[in-house]
């Protein structure tokens, strides 16, 4: 059964107002609360009994998977590994996400290990959503790690955020490019107040003609720090692109170290990365169109982590 | 209907030794724009036309003097606040934006998402593609693209004044006759007063009167039949106070 809390935070995480359809795995404070599978894509817990393996048979089309976690319970740190088998010439979208309700002054927490293999030819989109809600003073932290291998001509496309509430973020990415495939990972973190967030991507462009683009935008409210660092390490004649933008408002903080290692006399790498406050023609001009400066702040801050 | 009334704009300059001092960009303008024509701002580089059109807009706040819209006193009022009396502005280097749209920028100056208004924005403008409504206003755009849609978001706004500052900038020769017509087209069916400022000769033979500015000062009001002996004479040197002829290596025509 899901209750208020558990139906708010899988709205925020995974814009679901109720129980999903097709297949789906809902952990809740560390356990399994409700689970459906369909005729191509199975789930089951690992060996191990700390996770689940999701495997989506070959040809697979349009089809996707909901696996969002909830931790509402006071003090738990909730520590999962998932992998995904994703079968040759599928093409799916995984919705994932963690909330967290804090509701007292114990810390609670929630670390998703997810290791992605993605078949010949396959495609796959995986959009993961962070917020942590709740008026209670424990500390929430979210600490995600996803390793993605993209066998030859794979696609994968991710989308991750961090919407706001989170005390503490330490975030790793890790990505294996086979020859011909791509990827697209957008990551987008709002923090506030003392919050901090860490993001850590290496990707390594390791095939013949792979595909990396990497794109961050962060915005940095109160007094919060967000770093961010990520190295495309080419061992291939291959292309790659970091495009890193930070905005800075308030007193915040923001390490940006984008790394580019070309391997490979073939290897095209390029980055570009910027830090500053909104820019000033960007507030004048909204504010032409009648809005108030506030409004057009965030407006600017929408569209930005849209 | 908007009145400038002894406006003066003044900035301080610093020189390579640290010197500073006051130049006077605007000095002691006044003028009467009438409701509903059509106004060009021309003049040399530098004489102060986008100063004089930002003092309207706001966006440069007045050393002195006052600007009045529909009789009342504006000299205080933000940007926001002269937007929302109906002043639009259409910048010469338009903002770009990461994530922004051309459909978000139509849909705050129209007020609304609705899907159909928006269109109506466009296929209005039409020198304005459907195909830029859901990119974003970035850095992808070229100088003409994201021009085109700096002057529909000012359409969209449909407001009392339109001032344009440069429309041209980066426009190709095809569109710059298509947009003068459509700012004609704008003017005569919303009344709206419309100010440009432009080096543009299609633009200023579009207008009724044409302002010519020189050393922040209106110098000359009328039409451009009017103004080309003057307009000739800027065209030969803008450097007449510095330059000491064809002996001097630093003749810069």
């Amino acid at each position: 059964m899901l209750d208020a809390i558990d139906k708010e935070l899988l709205k925020k995480v995974a814009e679901l107002e109720g129980i999903p359809k097709g297949a789906y795995n809902i952990r809740k404070n560390g356990k399994l609360l409700n689970r459906e599978v369909s005729a191509n894509i199975n789930i089951e817990t690992n060996p191990q009994g700390n996770g689940i393996i999701i495997t989506i048979k070959p040809g697979t089309k349009n089809e996707s998977v909901h696996i969002p976690v909830i931790v509402s319970q006071a003090g738990l740190n909730d520590v999962v590994y998932n992998n995904f088998i994703i079968g040759e010439d599928s093409d799916v979208t995984i919705i994932a996400g963690c909330g967290i309700h804090c509701g007292s002054s114990k810390d609670q927490g929630h670390e998703g290990i997810h290791e992605f293999r993605v078949g010949r030819n396959a495609k796959m989109k995986y959009v993961e959503k962070h917020v942590a809600l709740g008026d209670g003073k424990g500390k929430r932290s979210l600490n995600p790690t996803t390793k993605v291998f993209l066998e030859q001509d794979a696609y994968a496309e991710m989308e991750l955020s961090q919407i706001g509430g989170v005390d503490s973020a330490n975030r790793l990415n890790e990505a294996e490019l086979g020859a011909g495939s791509s990827m697209l990972i957008t990551e987008r973190v709002m923090t506030d107040g003392n919050q901090i967030a860490t993001s850590r991507n290496q990707i390594i462009l390791k095939g013949d003609n792979c595909k990396a683009n990497m794109i961050s935008r962060s915005v940095i409210k109160g007094d919060s720090i967000q770093n961010f660092y990520a190295t495309l390490d080419a061992q291939a004649k291959c292309f790659g692109h970091i495009e890193c933008d930070a905005i800075i408002m308030d007193n915040g903080r923001n390490e940006t170290i984008p790394a580019l290692k070309a391997g490979h006399p073939d290897a095209e790498l390029t980055h570009e990365a910027s830090i500053g406050k909104i820019a000033n023609d960007q507030l004048m001009k909204l504010m032409s169109l009648g809005l108030t400066y506030d409004e057009a702040v965030n407006r600017i801050i929408q569209g930005f982590l849209k | 209907m908007l009145e400038l009334k002894n406006l003066t704009f003044t900035a301080q300059n610093t020189d390579v030794n640290g010197k500073s001092s006051i130049r006077t960009i605007i000095d002691n303008v006044s003028y009467t724009f009438e409701k509903g024509k059509f106004y060009a701002i021309t003049g040399p580089n530098g004489s102060g036309k986008t100063t004089l059109a930002k003092l309207i807009m706001g966006i440069n706040e007045a050393t002195s003097g006052s600007v009045i819209f529909e009789g009342k006193e504006i000299t205080g009022l933000s940007i926001t606040d002269r937007a929302r009396a109906g002043i639009a502005y259409s910048f010469q280097n338009p903002a770009r934006f990461k994530g922004t749209t051309c459909r978000d920028l139509l849909a705050m100056a129209a007020k609304t998402d609705d899907e159909k208004v928006i269109v109506d924005i466009i296929t209005r403008v039409g020198i304005c593609s459907l195909d830029f409504l859901d990119k974003p206003v970035d850095s992808r755009l070229s100088g003409g693209e994201i021009k085109k849609i700096e002057l529909a978001t000012t359409i969209a706004l449909n407001p009392k004044v339109a001032i344009y500052d440069e429309p041209d900038t980066g426009i190709d020769l095809w569109t710059i006759d298509p947009m003068v017509k459509l700012l004609k087209k704008e003017q005569k069916n919303h009344n709206t007063t419309t100010i440009v400022v432009s080096h543009n000769r299609a633009f200023l033979e579009a207008a009724d009167v044409l302002l010519l500015i020189k050393d922040g000062k209106i110098i000359y009001r009328g039409d451009l039949k009017g103004a080309l002996p003057l307009l000739n004479d800027f065209s030969l040197c803008s450097f007449t106070n510095v330059c000491e002829g064809e002996l001097n290596a630093r003749c810069y025509r």
